[in-house]
């Protein structure tokens, strides 16, 4: 059996015997189901699947919230938005949150990290220093500017999309096939596209909801906690032998990279991944609640308990309308827990001092 | 110079580029607002504003100048003590900061010794009893904090303390404390920080009385820490628990073994003060990161400590408060980091020649 | 004339529980060590001999379990047997009657301590009376006879458990002990030839280079006077030069304190030039044990032979075992040499070899000249 397949086998056989993971495995798939499922558990808004729906005939009677009924199963919100909705087009939301952001974050950590470490010196500095100033940033400032700064739309051009997606599979060839001939032709469509920008107008725009911005606000400020993870796993690994041996060998820095030190370097990354996702959920959540984050009737989880915040003055009410937010922030708790016990037993599952005794 | 100071130095020095950088970043957020938004800044009085006047202040205040010209006008002011005015607090920020830091360091000042100590403690423990009964119930206590959202939390306590059982009101005291604190032929508020002034009222006026304000802003610190612990203490117990875990495989261990010491001097002496390296950093952050997580809890608790000002002004664009804001954090964050790294330096003799 | 046996293991059995299956990495190993002899402990890695050795000090870590056999340590007039020491014996005869020293030297001594601070611990712990009594004559001498730093010492002396001895030794300076305890820790530096021990008492572990640091290691080691010092690999991970030096100061050490080593090695050359007696292991069993010449000379065991043989010679060719070292988890039955061993018999596939005095003084496991029976 080759050595990484039997490698990935050992893991796997850690995860099953680690009664946490796959308590946090079967919660993360039970939200997946209620997701996918959600246009069957919660028939979609006509108007707009992620606005959740009010009920206009009980409000005409009364705006307050009403506790779980059969018409509404976990309860109405004030003006009657129901929670139930709320709740299950709420978890499309959360996976959309926080798997764009921790994919976005982590793929330029990856590669500012990547870069700085294996060419050192001065530019590594530089990075560091800009990932410092990163890190010093409040996120809450950035979100409330973007969220409100940021045009409703970005333009989008079709063309360059496609040449980029071309030049990346190209990249990859490289990797495998260090040649300099290749190499020019990726330099020259690299050219061709930042020109084509010019000549070809602008496609289409794409709408940015308040979440978008939000979500964007994020992955700005989350990024550098993956470079300082990736840049220390590489400068660990770089001066191993099997790098100097590649390079004797003669390979392109770009192949040595994503052959021999992703390979060995990456693993730590899923950890922080994993746990990212959570904790990026529970700050758009949080920035929901303080009113900066989804739309006022978007399906969000944060979102929906921030109409229940006007009465914490008046705490007698809160108590009895304790479903209105009890009932998402379950929703929250366990969503997050699921990926904290994942990422828990996979830090476990990949200790290398644990590994294989 | 020795090799500490030289140490410090260095980090003082990149600590101004830093912040330097801080400022043109956050300075050239503040410039994607169109200058008819950023008049609003220099207007005191928003209300009473009229829509052509704002022409005018944009000339007056050249908000159409270049980039640098306008970072540089405001570096100026920044380092005068300048801040600008935040229409929503109708104080200068400078103002607005500092009478509303005293409640944020109210929660600070207990939430943070609980959350290090007890998370040392709690990790060190669950270290030396791998997998026993502490180790699987911090475990799971670890996991449960860290996934709840703090402002549910923070609701779900007001709901039991203070809607159902009418324990403790929101806010930083009761309304009779407030009124009391209010009334200077009664009180005076010498630090600000009312767990203090009851104490100091109580001695110089010669009046156990005034202890009732301790008790009063005790009662009514208690939920946020609670909030704030029970979510950061998880954090510091994983770090402290996987930290010692490594110490205790380490190689002079064995050796402190092999020298006859008591199983007590081997772990907390020889191991525990390796494992608090890498936990010394990370406390540090924490607690300067207490700061970003207090603008939730504040508001929620409604507190009315720096947190709470800040999400009022993002959410009613005051950007010169958010800005203010912006600043403050960054430049505690950046501190806290240059303390850290000292402290670092100094607990571990092998950085010094760094 | 016939030594005391110091430390004698017999029949030593450890298993170690990994993920993979039970390891039985000792089975059933017999060393004894003299009074004043330097014993060589020789096998490849994977052999046991670290096992055997933290064994003696009970230090097996885990997974790893002793499952049988004895340890009889020499302890004035009669023998004990150190697996079943209770905790407090074991904890005072650690670095007091038997000290260990490991390889890397600066792996072993803890980062944040200096010297002094490492080898005064050792001290305090076990010779804490003596250092007392002079702490006490120092400061009469200097005619502070009735300080409090004085009582606390006379009264940690007297009576060191008792609750208000605890709670004033709290208060009140200790200057007098730690510089008696400096000098000390000075004394044991110069005596492993160390340069300028008083620099170095101050120095942290990471300002030491591998030779220094491995002497302030012995240091500590002999910090008590132990009896016995088991050395486990000591010169591997040094520069030969410096690995003469510290050769030359074991080879100080027998002569001037007359101290018994237990030598683990994997260097026969190093065995040739140091040891006394020499035990060689292969696969968790000691395979042949006898004095040096003996065994260079007059090999009894096919592995030892094989060893020996394989030892590179200028002019003559290279010269392998074929094989390799059997897997020790379900281990195969009988001699665990017998699938290299050219001259295996029939016997040797179903049962081991006992481990038996087959000259005088030279005991080997083997079949071949008469193990049987």
């Amino acid at each position: 059996m080759r050595p990484r397949v039997k490698e990935w086998k050992f893991m796997l056989m850690r995860i099953r015997q680690n009664s946490l993971a796959l308590a946090g495995l079967v919660i993360i798939l039970a939200f997946v189901c209620i997701a996918v499922l959600a246009p069957v558990l919660a028939p979609p808004n006509p108007a707009d699947a992620f606005k959740i729906p009010r009920d206009m005939e009980i409000n005409v009677l009364t705006p307050n919230p009403t506790p779980p009924t059969m018409r509404h199963i976990f309860g109405t919100t004030d003006q009657q938005y129901d929670l139930y909705y709320a709740c299950i087009w709420g978890t499309i939301t959360a996976f959309r949150t926080g798997l764009t952001v921790v994919g976005v974050s982590l793929i330029i950590g990856l590669l500012m990290g990547t870069v700085a470490a294996y060419y050192g010196g001065l530019l590594d500095e530089a990075l560091m220093r800009f990932t410092d100033i990163i890190i010093a940033f409040p996120g809450l400032v950035l979100a409330m500017a973007l969220v409100i700064a940021f045009p409703a739309t970005v333009p989008i051009n079709i063309s360059m999309i496609a040449l980029i997606i071309f030049i990346l599979a190209m990249l990859m060839l490289l990797a495998f096939h260090p040649s300099r001939k290749l190499l020019l032709v990726v330099w020259g469509l690299l050219l061709l596209s930042i020109l084509s920008m010019f000549y070809f107008p602008v496609s289409f725009q794409i709408p940015l909801s308040r979440l978008d911005k939000v979500l964007i606000a994020i992955t700005l400020v989350g990024w550098p906690g993956y470079t300082r993870v990736i840049r220390g796993e590489v400068l660990r690994v770089k001066n191993e032998d099997f790098v100097e041996a590649s390079k004797a060998s003669g390979s392109s820095d770009f192949g040595i990279v994503v052959r021999h030190i992703w390979p060995n370097t990456v693993y730590p990354l899923l950890i922080v991944a994993t746990l990212d996702i959570g904790s990026i959920v529970l700050s758009a959540a949080a920035l929901s609640f303080l009113g900066i984050g989804a739309s006022p009737d978007y399906a969000d989880w944060g979102q929906i308990i921030q109409r229940s915040s006007p009465w914490i003055n008046r705490p007698t009410e809160l108590v009895a309308n304790f479903h209105t937010f009890v009932i998402p922030g379950i929703f929250i708790t366990l969503f997050v827990m699921g990926w904290n016990l994942l990422g828990d037993a996979l830090r476990d599952v990949l200790d290398p001092t644990l590994r294989r005794r | 110079m020795t090799s500490l100071t030289a140490y410090i130095v260095r980090r003082l020095l990149l600590l101004v580029l830093v912040v330097l950088g801080v400022t043109v970043l956050i300075f050239a957020i503040t410039m994607l607002f169109p200058a008819e938004i950023r008049a609003y800044m220099y207007i005191r009085n928003v209300e009473q504003a009229r829509p052509e006047a704002i022409p005018r202040v944009i000339q007056i205040y050249g908000l159409n100048d270049p980039f640098y010209v306008q970072y540089g006008r405001w570096l100026g002011n920044l380092l005068q003590g300048n801040l600008g005015w935040s229409y929503t607090s109708s104080q200068s920020v400078v103002e607005a900061i500092s009478s509303r830091w005293v409640y944020t360091f109210q929660i600070v000042m207990f939430a943070a010794p609980i959350i290090i100590f007890v998370g040392i403690y709690l990790g060190v423990q669950s270290a030396i009893h791998r997998n026993g009964l502490i180790d699987h119930i911090c475990r799971v206590l670890s996991i449960i904090g860290w996934s709840l959202p703090s402002f549910w939390l923070g609701l779900i306590l007001i709901s039991v303390f203070s809607g159902q059982l009418r324990w403790v009101s929101i806010g930083p005291l009761s309304q009779e404390g407030i009124n009391h604190v209010a009334n200077t032929a009664l009180f005076t508020r010498y630090t600000g920080v009312s767990v203090f002034d009851g104490i100091l009222n109580a001695i110089t006026r010669a009046d156990i009385s005034q202890l009732g304000i301790t008790l009063d802003a005790l009662a009514h610190v208690v939920l946020p820490v609670i909030v704030i612990v029970t979510i950061d203490v998880a954090l510091l117990i994983r770090v402290m628990r996987s930290s010692m875990l490594e110490a205790l495989n380490k190689q002079y261990i064995t050796t402190a073994k092999a020298k006859g010491l008591s199983k007590n001097v081997v772990i907390y002496k020889h191991a525990r003060r390796n494992a608090l390296i890498p936990v010394a950093t990370l406390s540090g952050m924490l607690v300067a990161g207490l700061l970003g997580g207090l603008v939730i809890t504040e508001t929620v608790f409604a507190y009315g400590g720096l947190g709470a000002w800040a999400a009022r002004a993002a959410l009613s664009t005051d950007i010169t408060a958010v800005l203010g804001y912006a600043i403050l954090t960054a430049v505690i964050f950046v501190i806290a980091n240059l303390i850290v790294d000292i402290l670092y330096a100094y607990i571990d003799p092998r950085i010094r020649l760094d | 004339m016939s030594l005391k046996t110091l430390v004698e293991v017999k029949n030593l059995e450890v298993n170690f529980y990994t993920y993979a299956g039970i390891v039985e990495a000792l089975d059933g190993v017999n060393i004894f060590l003299r009074e004043g002899e330097i014993l060589g402990l020789v096998g490849e890695t994977g052999s046991g001999k670290s096992v055997t050795s933290l064994s003696v000090m009970m230090l097996v870590p885990p997974p790893g379990r002793i499952e049988g056999g004895s340890i009889l340590l020499e302890t004035g007039n009669d023998k004990q047997d150190v697996l079943l020491m209770d905790d407090s014996a074991l904890r005072s005869m650690r670095g007091n009657e038997i000290s260990m020293i490991f390889q890397e030297p600066r792996a072993y001594l803890n980062p944040v301590y200096t010297v002094e601070d490492q080898i005064g611990e050792v001290m305090l712990v076990h010779r804490k009376p003596e250092l007392l009594k002079n702490a006490v004559a120092t400061l009469e001498k200097n005619n502070k006879r009735r300080t409090f730093e004085a009582n606390n010492y006379r009264r940690m002396l007297k009576a060191p458990r008792s609750l208000a001895t605890r709670f004033l030794q709290r208060f009140g300076s200790k200057k007098t002990l730690k510089a008696e305890v400096r000098k000390e820790v000075v004394k044991v530096l110069k005596s492993v030839e160390i340069p300028d021990p008083e620099r170095v008492a101050g120095m942290y572990p990471h300002e030491l280079s591998g030779g220094m640091a491995q002497r302030v290691v012995i240091a500590m080691a002999l910090a008590c006077n132990p009896k016995v010092l088991i050395a486990d690999e000591p010169t591997t991970n040094l520069d030969v030069t410096v690995q003469a030096q510290i050769l030359n100061l074991v080879r100080l050490l027998k002569k001037d304190f007359n101290s018994s080593i237990l030598y683990i090695t994997h260097d026969l050359g190093v065995v040739a030039q140091l040891c006394d007696r020499v035990a060689v292991m292969y696969a968790g069993n000691v395979v042949e044990t006898a004095d040096v010449f003996e065994i260079f000379s007059n090999p009894l065991h096919p592995y030892t032979r094989a060893l020996l043989e394989s030892i590179p010679r200028p002019g003559k060719g290279f010269k392998s075992i074929p094989g390799i070292v059997p897997s020790l988890i379900n281990p195969i039955s009988g001699c665990r040499f017998r699938d290299r061993c050219s001259y295996a018999l029939e016997i040797c596939q179903k049962v081991k070899p006992p481990f038996v005095e087959l000259k005088k003084d030279h005991f080997a496991a083997c079949y071949l000249h008469g193990g049987s029976r």
